[in-house]
């Protein structure tokens, strides 16, 4: 099932531009996980994945739901992280998520002549992954992702959502229609002369 | 509580605890005739209730095993959840947003005004709408439906509704409000007045909208008539020699059988549990299933025309504040069959937390990416419709039973088939542009469509019909074939309509509780 994009205007150049530069302070980022300036405490890899594999997990996170300028690399290291824990308590999950790596290492090299990481466009990484998106290795990551970003409440500003209200008396005092740019709605007045006509 | 013995068989037993179960339950108490209900899930009170899409779906939904089958995205994208309806005390009325629609004439006479239509099964109900109007009436009061039946004014106008309301009005519609709601906007009937809190889908923790969960049924159980059983699954009707049914077999929470001797049985367990209890109830003398001469238990399964649309405005809307379904659209609700397509449809504004947008903006495998997550940033300047359409009935669009697997009672696993008519295709298409039109008359910039939800609206599958050789029940919901079993749910529907099936669900159910009364003491059941 693919939706329509209905009417979608072209995603604007500096989101693009974002995206970039992000992708650069990620490869960066990762290159010093796996030079080990973390040291031996480090919790950015997990036992079942080598370094280069760990470098690759939070770049396939970052491609699942890219917010370059919404969320920091620490977020998505937490995903990593915790999708490396997940595999460390689960050898046969872990067993797929490596070799599910190693085959989209290899796709990227066998059309890029690179390793994931190192592939630069963003479109060309979601093209990859879109190859592993009916596979469970891949759910499980997108789905951790998923609940670690949208169903977050500590993330759930950065996207202008609030959440709960019932403890604040709702939203009833706290701009359920504070909107400017459309016109009121009916008065109370307005609203009971409807019903008693 | 009352407390009735398992071998009291001259009281009526009830399953189900939601629109159609829980409101029989206290009409028929209120009348001083005892009463058993058998709910499938647990206990709730509004101490359960929390503002939290996903914490609220894992506690209240129905989630035995199903699958979901048939030509719709969902076959793929929901293989194991066709429905999104709850189990627990006070059924699918925890959950619905509140929308309190009557149907329009036509609807009720779909056959009459649409003629036969190919590869459908339109019929019209046994009932016109003159003879439903003062039992919308009574349930309106006894609802607290926003309107003129209750004298109580709409709700307040949210963000979200107000830029559907401008676009409607700048694209010369006339019928937009925010109501009739179930939701009181002001202290009525022991229930405080709305505070705007949103999460009305995942249960209303003030109880300002109308749930069986808080009014119905505790004040069934308060008449000292009425029993209500939790944790007890129905596993299958019995039936005498004279093919009368006598009681109902349960799981209780134990998992332990339990044998309910009864005087009649009404069935209120969605239209997915309640004809898969008929079909599991077949017998020697009914080798087809309960009350199914016609062969149309399980059949004409409608779920409404549907789809969500959601616009992208070039300010702030923060659609989450206030009421879920803040306000409904009826200009699209007509019989116009130059737009290519029978019927008509409801547009309803309907909030999404930031949770749920990004589950069901692009539902299933292909869900993530860029396209994806660039949308979602957009999300507080979002406002969005959930569309409701009449879903034309058709005899292959059923529940049936699984030859081999089984759920946690032991019962074979439903599968619940569902594709679209092209006339349903046609409608959605139009409600998309329709929405478009709309949100971009008032600067929408990006208008995403999102395909149709696991299903909250289940209707049809022991329909309602005169002629008992193409239908279920009569006028009344009382089986065609045993006069002592009733379907008092959303299953006796003959059509769908453009409305959210609750109201008349409770409409009905109040008509059927004075039958049952009236037959009761003429002995006729």
């Amino acid at each position: 099932m693919k939706i329509r994009f209905h009417r979608q205007r072209p995603a604007p150049a500096d989101h693009l531009g974002m995206s970039r530069r992000m992708f650069l302070m990620t490869t960066t980022f990762a290159g010093v996980t796996t030079a080990g300036l973390l040291g031996p405490a480090g919790r950015l890899s997990a036992a079942a994945l080598d370094g280069a594999q760990s470098a690759t997990l939070l770049r396939v996170v970052q491609d699942i739901y890219p917010h370059p300028d919404l969320l920091s690399l620490a977020h998505y290291q937490a995903i990593a992280d915790s999708v490396g824990a997940d595999a460390d308590e689960d050898a046969a999950k872990a067993a797929a998520l490596t070799d599910g790596l190693a085959r989209l290492d290899a796709l990227a090299q066998s059309l890029y002549g690179k390793p994931y990481v190192e592939v630069e466009e963003s479109d060309a990484r979601e093209g990859l992954l879109r190859a592993f998106q009916n596979e469970a290795f891949f759910q499980d990551v997108r789905w951790t992702a998923y609940f670690a970003i949208y169903d977050n409440k500590e993330i759930w500003p950065l996207f202008g959502y609030e959440g709960s209200s019932v403890e604040h008396g709702g939203y009833i005092d706290r701009g359920f229609s504070d909107i400017t740019f459309v016109p009121q709605g009916p008065t109370l007045e307005e609203r009971i002369a409807q019903v008693q006509q | 509580m009352a407390t009735f013995d398992l071998n009291n068989d001259g009281v009526v037993v009830i399953i189900g605890s939601g629109a159609g179960g829980g409101t029989l339950a206290n009409e028929l108490a209120q009348k001083g005739i005892d009463v058993v209900v058998l709910e499938a899930g647990k206990r709730f009170d509004l101490g359960d209730i929390e503002n939290d899409e996903w914490a609220m779906f894992n506690k209240i939904s129905w989630l035995d095993k199903r699958i979901s089958a048939g030509g719709w995205h969902g076959a793929v994208n929901h293989p194991s959840l066709p429905t999104w309806i709850v189990k627990g005390f006070g059924g699918s009325t925890i959950h619905w947003a509140g929308v309190s629609l009557r149907y329009k004439e036509y609807e009720l006479k779909t056959r009459t005004t649409y003629g036969e239509i190919t590869d459908a099964n339109v019929e019209d109900w046994p009932i016109d709408l003159d003879e439903l109007v003062p039992w919308y009436e009574k349930a309106e009061l006894k609802m607290g439906v926003t309107g003129r039946t209750t004298g109580m004014p709409h709700l307040p106008w949210n963000n979200g509704f107000r830029v559907l309301a401008e676009g409607c009005r700048r694209t010369g519609r006339k019928n937009y409000n925010s109501g009739p709601m179930a939701i009181n906007s002001v202290e009525r009937d022991d229930r405080p007045a709305c505070q705007q809190i949103g999460f009305c889908m995942q249960g209303c923790a003030i109880g300002a909208k109308w749930s069986t969960m808080y009014t119905e049924l505790p004040r069934a159980e308060d008449t000292g008539h009425c029993e209500i059983r939790t944790d007890a699954m129905a596993l299958m009707i019995e039936h005498d020699a004279s093919g009368k049914v006598t009681g109902v077999v349960y799981a209780d929470a134990e998992g332990n059988r339990q044998r309910q001797k009864a005087r009649l049985v009404c069935v209120a367990g969605n239209s997915i549990e309640s004809p898969r209890l008929l079909l599991n109830s077949a017998s020697t003398m009914f080798p087809d299933g309960l009350a199914n001469s016609s062969g149309q238990v399980g059949r004409n399964y409608m779920t409404h025309a549907t789809a969500g649309c959601y616009a992208v405005l070039p300010e702030k809307v923060h659609m989450f504040r206030g009421t879920a379904v803040a306000g409904i659209v009826g200009d699209e609700v007509r019989n116009d069959p130059a737009r290519g397509f029978k019927g008509g449809y409801t547009l309803e504004f309907l909030s999404l937390g930031l949770p749920f947008m990004a589950a069901f903006l692009e539902p299933g495998n292909t869900g993530w990416g860029r396209s994806v997550a660039r949308a979602l940033e957009q999300y507080d300047r979002m406002s969005g419709v959930w569309v409701v359409g009449e879903d034309l009935a058709q005899e292959q669009n059923r529940i049936t039973l699984h030859d081999s697997e089984v759920d946690q009672y032991g019962l074979p696993v439903p599968i619940v088939a569902k594709t679209p008519h092209n006339n349903d295709t046609e409608m959605v298409n139009h409600a998309y542009e329709v929405t478009a039109e709309i949100y971009e008359s008032v600067g929408a910039t990006d208008v995403y469509e999102l395909p149709a939800y696991p299903a909250t609206h289940n209707m049809g599958t022991n329909r309602m019909h005169a002629d008992p050789s193409k239908g279920v029940v009569n006028a009344y919901g009382q089986s065609h074939d045993i006069a002592n079993l009733f379907v008092s749910d959303g299953s006796q529907f003959t059509s769908s309509g453009a409305c959210n099936p609750t109201l008349t669900i409770v409409a009905l159910a109040i008509r059927q509780a004075e039958y049952i009364a009236r037959e009761m003491s003429a002995n006729n059941i």
